[in-house]
């Protein structure tokens, strides 16, 4: 029994220790850990719209819902927004910028993990470039890679949905 | 001073954790679909290996023997905790491309392995120079790796296009091509290892 309460405290006071060293890294690397979120949400905004000047964030519940973009005179002409899809092997986020009338302007990949030499090359400009100036009726037009038909398609689906509902609320 | 280098020489070669002890095969086979993902991996852990090293080595005494395991993994997840931190502040491409394998080192049982075989039973010096050399072996087990199926299985190193043209074979960039190149590896080193005898 004895034995059993040193244990317990021995362990308890390596964990105590642990956490207090964790909650200290924690602090020390929060902040940079949300500037660099920021930061690459605003570069690839930049890269979908480079006609963008003012990018505003239109929230619902903390969440960004999408972008309105404003050009340089301050007018109103287009969206951005995530879309997300289930890959072969990952999940492919990526951004898309549309025009105010539902053309798509462009779209970037912001994150995969799909096999390297067949699905990932939903990042490479042969796919990606596809997807510029079409509307969404065309978008299952768009070419899909040899051989990964279902990393394509993850990425053409979730941004044609995505596309819609923005379409729909704007 | 020849005696830490040994150490620290000893993970690398005659006991590399890939090749000899054949350690910590999992994330092994899962990241090395390219060279950057080899080498973050590798820093990762040896930044882990280096810390829990070290710490298991100073409580040493003061941990009783049956309660050890459950001590070792609190310092060593509290490690890969930190690891996990600075490299989404410092690295968030990278972090997203290691993905859940970087939380998964703490189950990595070559970093709890030396942890238990070495530094409960060694001094703090001896556990530094073999958890650096245990952890550059891993490192440059998974760069080689990690380079081989690149080159064959994308054809690109480090993202650069190796060929001009050349029709790269697939299966090294999937799950059965990870566990051929490490099988192969391991058969010719022991090969090696045969003639050295």
């Amino acid at each position: 029994m004895k034995e059993m309460v040193r244990y317990g405290f021995i362990l308890a006071l390596i964990c105590t220790i642990a956490s207090g060293l964790l909650a200290g890294m924690n602090l020390l690397t929060k902040a940079r850990i949300n500037a660099q979120a920021q930061d690459e949400e605003e570069a690839s905004l930049k890269e979908v719209l480079p006609q963008g000047e003012r990018f505003e964030a239109v929230r619902a519940e903390e969440e960004v819902l999408y972008y309105k973009v404003y050009d340089k005179s301050g007018k109103f002409v287009a969206v951005a927004f995530k879309a997300s899809g289930k890959g072969y092997s990952s999940v492919i986020e990526s951004m898309v910028g549309m025009n105010k009338d539902g053309v798509i302007n462009a779209i970037k990949i912001l994150s995969q993990n799909e096999t390297p030499g067949l699905g990932a090359k939903v990042v490479e400009p042969g796919f990606v470039l596809g997807f510029s100036n079409k509307n969404l009726s065309q978008l299952d037009n768009i070419q899909a890679i040899t051989g990964a038909t279902i990393s394509s398609g993850a990425v053409i689906d979730s941004v044609k949905k995505r596309a819609e509902e923005i379409k729909g609320i704007i | 001073m020849k005696k830490f280098f040994n150490e620290f020489l000893r993970g690398i070669a005659k006991e590399n954790p890939t090749f000899v002890l054949v350690l910590g095969l999992c994330p092994t086979l899962a990241v090395s679909v390219s060279v950057i993902n080899g080498i973050g991996m590798g820093i990762a852990a040896t930044f882990v290996l280096l810390g829990s090293n070290i710490i298991v080595a100073v409580i040493k005494n003061s941990i009783p023997q049956r309660i050890r395991i459950p001590c070792y993994i609190v310092v060593i997840a509290t490690f890969v905790t930190v690891t996990e931190m600075l490299m989404k502040a410092y690295s968030p491409a990278l972090d997203r491309s290691l993905g859940i394998y970087v939380p998964l080192i703490v189950v990595n049982c070559m970093v709890l392995g030396r942890a238990e075989a070495y530094a409960s039973k060694n001094t703090v010096m001896n556990s530094f120079f073999d958890g650096l050399g245990m952890g550059v072996g891993f490192t440059l087990a998974l760069i080689l790796i990690s380079g081989i199926r690149e080159a064959l299985g994308a054809g690109t190193i480090l993202g650069h296009r190796l060929f001009a043209s050349f029709e790269p074979a697939f299966i090294l960039g999937m799950p059965s091509g990870a566990l051929l190149v490490i099988g192969l590896l391991l058969g010719f080193f022991n090969v090696l290892k045969g003639r050295k005898a």
